[in-house]
């Protein structure tokens, strides 16, 4: 069967036992409006972290530097956005300036990456880490440490507001998620990157410039880490270096969750949200529960290690299946040339 | 065939260490004395442990981020149980730590082993597993230096050699030194002179051709995490007698990107069977410099994160060119 199925179609009845079994034992805490809304908010902006470094990892890389990257737009854009009162131009001016300073400095740290990575030919992973402290680094000069707020008041729709009902980050997440899916499904970028993934080398002889593919990989995530840092700022009216450092951990663990190849090659935004909406579940089942963020900090690392140790089993279970087919497909020949 | 010494990665580290030194030196005297070496050993001795184990993880092609959480897990645990059991005694106390440290390193290559997960993924998750456990189970409360039991404050005070300052008080070279050389000594005659090392070499190299001449990969890796683990257990318990503060939450992050920085920077390589010792010692001595020392420039303390970070992207991306330039000269020799 169709891997890409399977693994969504697993991930699918886990979330949906998940949310039956929190739903018959808490009902009247988990199955709210409040609640729903709540975890709505939650998730977008580790969410998009993980669409982030679910590409990264499809490439075959990783990517450390996303929460960094995240700190260091969200405080340059802070700087334009926090004088909006001083600065002769209209809030809605200001606003847009914000949002765009966001995203062409997350689009230079995602450059600087890329360009380490594909033409330096640095390891992702060294790259990212370094580039991880840099971007992190200067954001800690700029503010001093110290965080910065005050922010236009229509700026905090984006993180407050609701459309229709739904909270304002989940519709951006959504839509984000969907253009990530077109990318991996419909577009020569998306298919060159699992090449890539899969096989530098195939990719290479194929015709495929790497380089740019990588390039062009490492300037989407640091986009992305751009638009989480949009609505981390807008959510909270201030940003302060370091916010969200345990998000490393979670987008990792998210894109491993959401069936993303650990080796590269493999990895779809449908099962990516699929992931996150387990996590998510389960996080809220745990706060409902009174269990401290110490106890969830040791459930993420065991659920990481679990689902790695499912695939393992499901690899060896699918390996011995082709090779039994492949056994017995061949006998009937076998007999026949020996006759 | 030995390479040049022009051409070795060490020599170019040591000579920059040399350059910025003498860099400090000028713009303030007070780096260069023996005072502050002493000093520099003292603080950075945890550090070069925990370079040490990491630079033989990464030897045999894997990656190990949770050494970290294990030093803080070790530590916090050992000075409760000494607490609790009220016997004041390092040895005990070490013993404490490092079961602890072998313990959780055994279960990294259990999953690294067996399951043949990514070494980075079983860590990241293991790191959480170790911490988020200790916090949960055993406790968050910070032990400060009135309730430390006394042989972890007198083991961080005690000096192999004392010197006297100008103004008759003294200053002294830490017992810590003996242990780092130590360290050292084992892990350079393990990877030197010993089957063991030398397959660990192979198996960053060639996992596949290792396996086939017989060697154990399974028991091979047993044998590296559960080494990293008892470094790491090892740096937790000098860390806490050097600080006199036990602490069970501390971000274990900046240590994590300082000693992969030092050990990178050493020339080390992520993909595994290429490195000497003698450049993570390099690396660490680099990275500490820059990490204790920035002050003495007269920076503030918020440049230390950029500069580390500067240091590695400058310090891996001119290895790497150096690399292909060579490749590519060694090519061109073969076309000729």
């Amino acid at each position: 069967m169709n891997t890409k199925l399977s693994t969504n179609l697993t991930l699918l009845a886990i979330l949906l036992v998940i949310t039956g079994v929190i739903s018959i034992f808490l009902p009247e805490h988990f199955l709210t409006a409040r609640n729903f809304a709540s975890m709505g908010r939650q998730f977008p902006e580790y969410g998009l972290l993980s669409l982030a470094n679910m590409l990264a990892i499809i490439t075959g890389g990783i990517d450390l530097s996303v929460v960094s990257v995240m700190s260091l737009s969200g405080v340059v854009s802070a700087q334009v956005l926090s004088r909006w009162e001083s600065l002769p131009m209209p809030a809605g001016v200001v606003i847009l300036l914000g949002i765009l300073t966001a995203l062409a400095v997350s689009a230079v740290c995602g450059l600087l990456n890329g360009t380490l990575i594909a033409y330096v030919r640095v390891p992702a992973i060294i790259a990212t880490l370094g580039t991880q402290g840099l971007f992190l680094g200067a954001a800690i000069i700029i503010t001093k440490g110290s965080g910065i707020g005050g922010f236009p008041e229509p700026f905090l729709f984006i993180g407050n507001g609701n459309l229709a009902g739904i909270p304002m980050q989940f519709v951006i997440y959504i839509a984000v998620a969907f253009l990530v899916g077109l990318l991996l499904t419909r577009t020569r970028q998306g298919f060159s990157m699992q090449m890539y993934g899969s096989s530098p080398l195939v990719s290479r002889f194929s015709g495929v410039n790497n380089e740019a593919v990588l390039v062009r990989t490492y300037l989407i995530t640091g986009l992305l880490a751009g638009a989480a840092s949009i609505i981390v700022i807008s959510g909270v009216n201030s940003i302060r270096p370091g916010y969200g450092s345990d998000y490393l951990l979670i987008s990792v663990l998210i894109a491993i969750l959401g069936g993303t190849d650990p080796v590269g090659g493999f990895g779809t935004a449908l099962g990516l949200t699929l992931g996150i909406f387990i996590l998510q579940i389960l996080q809220s089942g745990l706060n409902i529960l009174g269990f401290s963020p110490f106890f969830k900090k040791f459930m993420w690392g065991l659920l990481l290690v679990a689902v790695m140790v499912f695939h393992h089993f499901r690899r060896r279970y699918t390996q011995r299946r082709a090779a039994h087919r492949a056994s017995t497909q061949r006998e009937p020949a076998a007999g026949g040339a020996s006759v | 065939m030995r390479t040049s010494i022009l051409k070795r990665n060490e020599f170019y580290l040591l000579l920059v260490i040399v350059v910025f030194s003498a860099a400090i030196t000028v713009v303030n005297p007070a780096f260069f004395t023996i005072e502050n070496l002493f000093d520099l050993i003292r603080s950075s001795s945890g550090m070069a442990i925990l370079a040490v184990g990491f630079f033989m993880v990464l030897l045999s092609g894997g990656i190990d981020i949770s050494f970290p959480a294990v030093a803080i897990v070790a530590q916090y645990i050992s000075v409760n149980a000494i607490i609790a059991l009220g016997i004041d005694n390092l040895a005990l106390a070490f013993a404490i730590a490092v079961a602890i440290g072998i313990a959780f390193g055994a279960v990294n290559a259990f999953f690294i082993s067996v399951f043949r997960i990514p070494t980075l993924i079983v860590t990241l998750g293991t790191m959480n597993i170790f911490h988020g456990a200790m916090l949960e189970f055993v406790g968050t409360k910070a032990i400060n230096a009135g309730q430390l039991p006394n042989c972890f404050k007198v083991f961080g005070l005690v000096d192999i050699l004392s010197l006297p300052r100008g103004d008759g008080s003294f200053y002294g070279l830490s017992v810590f030194f003996f242990i780092i050389v130590g360290v050292i000594l084992v892990t350079w005659i393990i990877l030197r002179f010993t089957v063991l090392g030398r397959v660990i070499y192979a198996m960053g190299g060639n996992p596949e051709a290792v396996k086939r001449s017989g060697f154990n990969l399974v028991r091979l890796q047993f044998f590296i995490y559960c080494y990293v683990g008892l470094l790491a257990s090892v740096m937790g318990i000098m860390h806490v007698s050097l600080i006199r503060y036990s602490n069970a939450t501390y971000i274990i992050n900046s240590e994590l990107l300082h000693v992969i920085a030092a050990v990178i920077l050493g020339g080390a390589s992520i993909l595994g069977g290429t490195g000497t010792l003698t450049g993570t010692i390099l690396g660490v001595i680099m990275i500490s410099i820059l990490e204790k020392n920035l002050v003495m420039l007269g920076l503030s303390s918020y440049w230390q994160q950029f500069f580390v970070g500067l240091i590695i992207v400058l310090g891996v991306s001119i290895t790497h060119i150096q690399k292909r330039l060579r490749a590519r000269s060694s090519l061109a020799l073969a076309t000729e």
